[in-house]
């Protein structure tokens, strides 16, 4: 702001005019010349009266128009910017706006701590949308897609310029993951169909999907992707609690943080959780809590609580972060031991020592409540593998076509599989095989590697370092196809998934490349694979018991005939909203999009379902661009209106309203006196 | 100018200085006046005086009989100060000559019926509202030379005497055709001035001429708003009713006054005095009117024992009406 725009601004500073001139006339009242003034009784000095203001409405006014006034004298040094985009030649143009509806855009957009007048980074990019919307020409087409992850359309492409305000209206912030590289495609696709030369896809992100070392966003294809507003680029640091069970008087939280943001992170580096502390909290109580560590990447923390503690219980981490809305978790109840089912040949999987086969040792040793069932094979009926909660298959040679299909059809209705794969494996007889749980052939060879990239493995917490070295006699391998839609949890040295994850339907699959034989290799022996299995049980615990899934994904309801679902806000005071039921493809299923806790009443039976927020959303680290993308050839900010015409109109009005106010009072006080 | 000596001793000898006829008109002439001599009269749309006040006076007394009586006085009254406007038919020369002095005789007759019109000019009855169509002293002298008009149209003399007032010109009662405009000009050439109650001794010079001159079956109208007036002032009017004379008191008050039309926190100033009031009006309107209306009603009580009449108008009343209500009250008072 320039000296002249302060020194016309100054001028408010006679707002107090008004007051002071009351404040002058009020000392003395109207004095009139009046005969017989010695027959009019005086009364009392009214001082409260004289110093009432007479007409405030006018007084109103007046103030008003002084400040109008100042803003009038400003403005030619003010005006009001908006995002536009540039047009080749005026032509007509077709733009898919992307808005980043993911959990990251919660985040303020000066990366501190919440506090009122703040703006979230979803809040602007709101805006900025708005903005373009209302730079449109007729005859522009633009599409609304949505970047959290599933990516979604939430307006095809369209030159109705009303139907895209009223899209945008509709668009409300959620937990999801996010997927650029998928809504990108997806905007250009919507862009393909339509006739305009000048097409481009508007990205309004943080650019944080978890994938920062992913090529470079906006190349690839003819259309354009225009990335505006480096302000929203994601920043700072952030924890997250993913899901807090309670078992008894242990309340087991899962932390993420934040990597750190040199690229170079390895377990044990992070820093977004120093200095903050966990706690159990029941109705704003806290009834326990625990320091969390300098260096937490992914982890959990087990507090004791009250055995006679409520229900009700939340667990929130404090002070605040970058997100404020995922250091809050309601706590779930599990009671009883979690059937897990193993499926393992002791007579190679076993330990000079003796004893059971090392999973069943381990599983034994970590004291996690479940019990461990060693099955022959794997079960091929849907009954027998109902009675599991979680399923670990060490490298066999390839599952039936019954047994594949039963075993699917667990997984998504809530089952946790491990699966290792070793010799055995790839050496699958024709027509066995894993499809669909791990699709492709998987094959076995010599590992290049000596061992597993530590920093890649924060999913193992602190003990990843140890894999750095497991010098195996050989690995598995898989197909890309099976790798689709899966997070790696840990990659060999040379970059080949150690050990990923991927969901399906409420359940998940690990998948291992390496045998629990220490034969192959001594992974069995590591502090890393008790914490696979301590993963692997809270997973089947979580899915199998809470029905938990990712925000983002679904809760299915099969063969329900009266479903009702409503989120439980984790914040006192929010009313609890009611969720959509939808039919796709014959199964009734609610989506997600708020992390925490579902209520769902199943043919008049109340159950719980929790949604976590989605582990590779905590990744604030922005992902890369082209150099193309914050081109000013697309667009920009442009100084598109001036506020003068419309202040100085409202100053007229004003007037306008001060003559009629003052002639009303004239009138008034005329019908008085007569 | 002529200089005469008379008798034969020097020392013995006086001068008299005959004026010549431009300085008698200018001996004759009103006494000049600045405007910071008093406060001139806002006459509004109540003038010209003269014109209005013979339209008045037609309208009121067409229908009245006319007095037999006709000419001057056949019975010597007395002598008394020239004033301008004086008939000269009446003006002694012997008197000048022997006295140095310019006095007129005076005749009383059997059938004086007496106008005297007491005008009360004090400064309060400069005031004037915004409503009012003229100030209560334009108001009370149109009134005043209406009745003027109307007893010199029966043959009754009218005289005049002022209660304050600048450049006040007192007037012996006198019939004629010269009268109304004599009553008029004393009328016009008034301004509002002085305080009656500072003034000890205005009510006394207004009303001792009035005492003294005034005869059996004269009428003696005070004009007057009655405010600011001494305590002593209508006892010493209403002395005036006895040995015949009639009283009749006209209160001419401002719209304003009448209706204590404020609103809201005022400040007023009398005009007279150094009275400052602050009032909430809207508290205080109906105490004040009561206390205006009392007034009223103590002055008709006291004139009604002595056999006056008592008239209370307003500015922005029709001066006809007012005019007849006074020859109403006249008529009353002579009865």
């Amino acid at each position: 702001m320039s000296f002249l725009s302060l020194a016309a601004l100054l001028v408010a500073v006679f707002v107090a005019a008004p007051i002071a001139a009351h404040l002058l006339r009020r000392r003395q009242a109207q004095e009139e010349v009046f005969p017989p003034a010695e027959l009019v009784p005086p009364t009392q000095p009214a001082a409260r009266r004289r110093s009432m203001l007479e007409d405030r409405a006018l007084f109103a006014v007046r103030a008003a128009s002084v400040l109008l006034l100042a803003l009038l004298g400003a403005t030619p040094f003010v005006q009001c910017a908006r995002l536009g985009i540039a047009r080749k030649g005026g032509a007509s143009a077709a733009l898919t706006i992307v808005i980043d509806d993911s959990l990251s855009m919660r985040a303020q957009l000066d990366h501190g701590p919440i506090s009122l007048g703040k703006q979230s980074k979803f809040a602007r990019a709101m805006e900025a949308a708005r903005e373009l919307a209302d730079g449109l020409k007729s005859g522009d087409a633009v599409a609304v897609v949505l970047a959290g992850a599933p990516p979604r359309v939430a307006l095809a492409a369209t030159t109705n310029l009303s139907a895209v305000k009223a899209a945008l209206d509709g668009i409300v912030p959620s937990d999801r993951a996010t997927d650029l590289e998928g809504a990108i495609r997806l905007g250009r696709e919507l862009l393909r169909g339509v006739p305009h030369a000048d097409r481009r896809v508007v990205l309004l992100s943080d650019l944080a999907d978890g994938l920062s070392d992913g090529p470079p966003l906006g190349a690839g294809s003819e259309i354009p992707v225009w990335i505006p507003l480096p302000e929203l680029e994601a920043k700072g640091s952030d924890c997250a609690i993913r899901r807090a069970d309670r078992s008894g008087v242990k309340v087991r939280a899962r932390i993420v943080c934040s990597p750190v943001r040199d690229g170079k992170d390895t377990a044990g580096q992070t820093s977004a959780s120093a200095g903050r502390t966990i706690e159990v909290v029941s109705q704003d109580k806290r009834i326990a809590s625990a320091p969390l560590g300098g260096a937490i990447r992914a982890e959990d923390v087990v507090l004791d609580v009250p055995a006679d503690a409520v229900k009700d219980l939340f667990v929130k981490l404090s002070p605040g972060d970058a997100i404020v809305e995922d250091d809050v978790a309601p706590v779930v109840h599990v009671d009883g031991s979690l059937p897990i089912g193993v499926v393992v040949d002791a007579a190679t999987s076993q330990v000079a020592t003796g004893g059971p086969p090392p999973i069943e040792q381990a599983l034994g040793a970590l004291q996690l409540d479940a019990e461990v069932r060693p099955l022959a094979a794997v079960p091929d009926h849907a009954d027998e593998l109902g009675a599991f909660a979680g399923i670990v298959i060490d490298d066999v040679p390839g599952l039936t076509p019954e047994g594949r299909k039963a075993l699917a059809a667990w997984v998504e209705r809530g089952g946790v599989l491990l699966s290792t794969f070793g010799k055995r494996a790839a050496a699958a007889p024709l027509g066995s095989g894993f499809d669909p749980v791990v699709p492709g052939v998987v094959r076995w060879g010599a590992s290049p590697a000596e061992g597993a990239e530590a920093s890649s493995a924060f999913f193992l917490g602190p003990s990843a370092e140890g894999l750095s070295k497991l010098s195996p006699e050989g690995r598995a391998s898989f197909e890309p196809i099976a790798m689709a839609g899966a997070d790696i949890l840990a990659r060999w040295a040379d970059g080949a998934p150690l050990l990923w994850r991927r969901s399906m339907g409420r359940g998940a699959v690990f998948a291992l490349s390496l045998p629990l034989s220490t034969d192959e290799s001594d992974f069995v022996l590591r502090p890393a694979f008790l914490a696979l299995l301590e993963r692997f049980v809270g997973t089947a615990r979580s899915r199998g018991g809470a029905r938990v899934v990712d925000v983002g994904d679904a809760f299915t309801f099969d063969g329900y005939k009266d479903v009702a679902v409503e989120y439980v806000p984790g914040r006192l005071g929010e009313a609890s909203q009611k969720q959509e039921v939808l039919e796709q493809n014959g199964r009734r299923l609610v989506v997600a999009s708020l992390a925490g806790l579902y209520v769902a009443r199943i043919d008049g039976e109340q159950t719980m379902r929790i949604a976590m927020v989605p582990e590779r959303e905590i990744d604030l680290r922005p992902r890369k661009i082209t150099e193309t993308a914050r081109a000013e050839t697309l667009g920009g900010v442009q100084p598109a209106l001036d506020a003068s015409p419309y202040v100085a109109l409202g100053l007229l009005g004003l007037f306008a309203m001060e003559l009629m106010l003052r002639t009303w009072g004239q009138r008034r006080e005329a019908t008085s006196v007569s | 100018m002529r200089m005469l000596v008379l008798g034969s001793r020097p020392c013995e000898s006086f001068r008299i200085e005959i004026p010549r006829a431009e300085q008698m008109a200018d001996l004759l002439r009103p006494t000049t006046r600045s405007s910071s001599d008093g406060i001139p009269i806002d006459w509004g749309s109540l003038g010209p005086l003269r014109l209005r006040a013979k339209t008045l006076a037609e309208g009121v007394y067409a229908g009245s009989h006319r007095s037999a009586r006709k000419g001057a006085g056949v019975e010597f009254g007395g002598h008394r100060p020239y004033v301008p406007g004086d008939d000269l038919r009446f003006f002694d020369r012997r008197a000048l000559l022997r006295h140095d002095r310019m006095m007129v005789r005076e005749f009383e007759t059997e059938t004086d019926r007496a106008l005297w019109l007491c005008v009360d000019a004090t400064a309060s009855m400069a005031y004037r509202s915004a409503k009012a169509p003229g100030a209560k002293l334009a108001y009370g002298a149109l009134i005043g030379a209406a009745l003027a008009r109307v007893a010199l149209s029966t043959g009754d003399p009218v005289g005049l005497a002022w209660i304050g007032g600048r450049g006040a010109l007192s007037l012996p009662a006198a019939s004629g055709r010269e009268a109304f405009d004599r009553v008029a000009g004393a009328m016009e050439s008034i301004s509002a001035a002085g305080d009656a109650k500072a003034d000890a001794g205005a009510m006394e010079r207004a009303l001792s001429p009035i005492a003294r001159r005034a005869r059996r079956g004269s009428i003696i109208v005070l004009v007057s708003d009655l405010v600011d007036l001494p305590e002593r002032a209508l006892p010493a009017f209403m002395a005036l009713g006895t040995n015949g004379r009639s009283l009749v008191v006209l209160r001419v008050l401002d719209p304003m006054e009448a209706s204590f039309g404020f609103s809201g926190h005022v400040r007023l100033r009398a005009m007279e005095g150094s009275a400052v009031v602050e009032t909430d009006a809207d508290e205080v309107r109906a105490t004040y009117q009561a206390r205006i209306h009392g007034i009223a009603e103590r002055a008709a009580l006291d004139l009604a024992r002595r056999g006056g009449r008592f008239v209370d108008a307003t500015t922005d009343k029709p001066a006809a009406e007012v005019v007849r209500s006074v020859v109403r009250a006249v008529s009353e008072a002579r009865a």
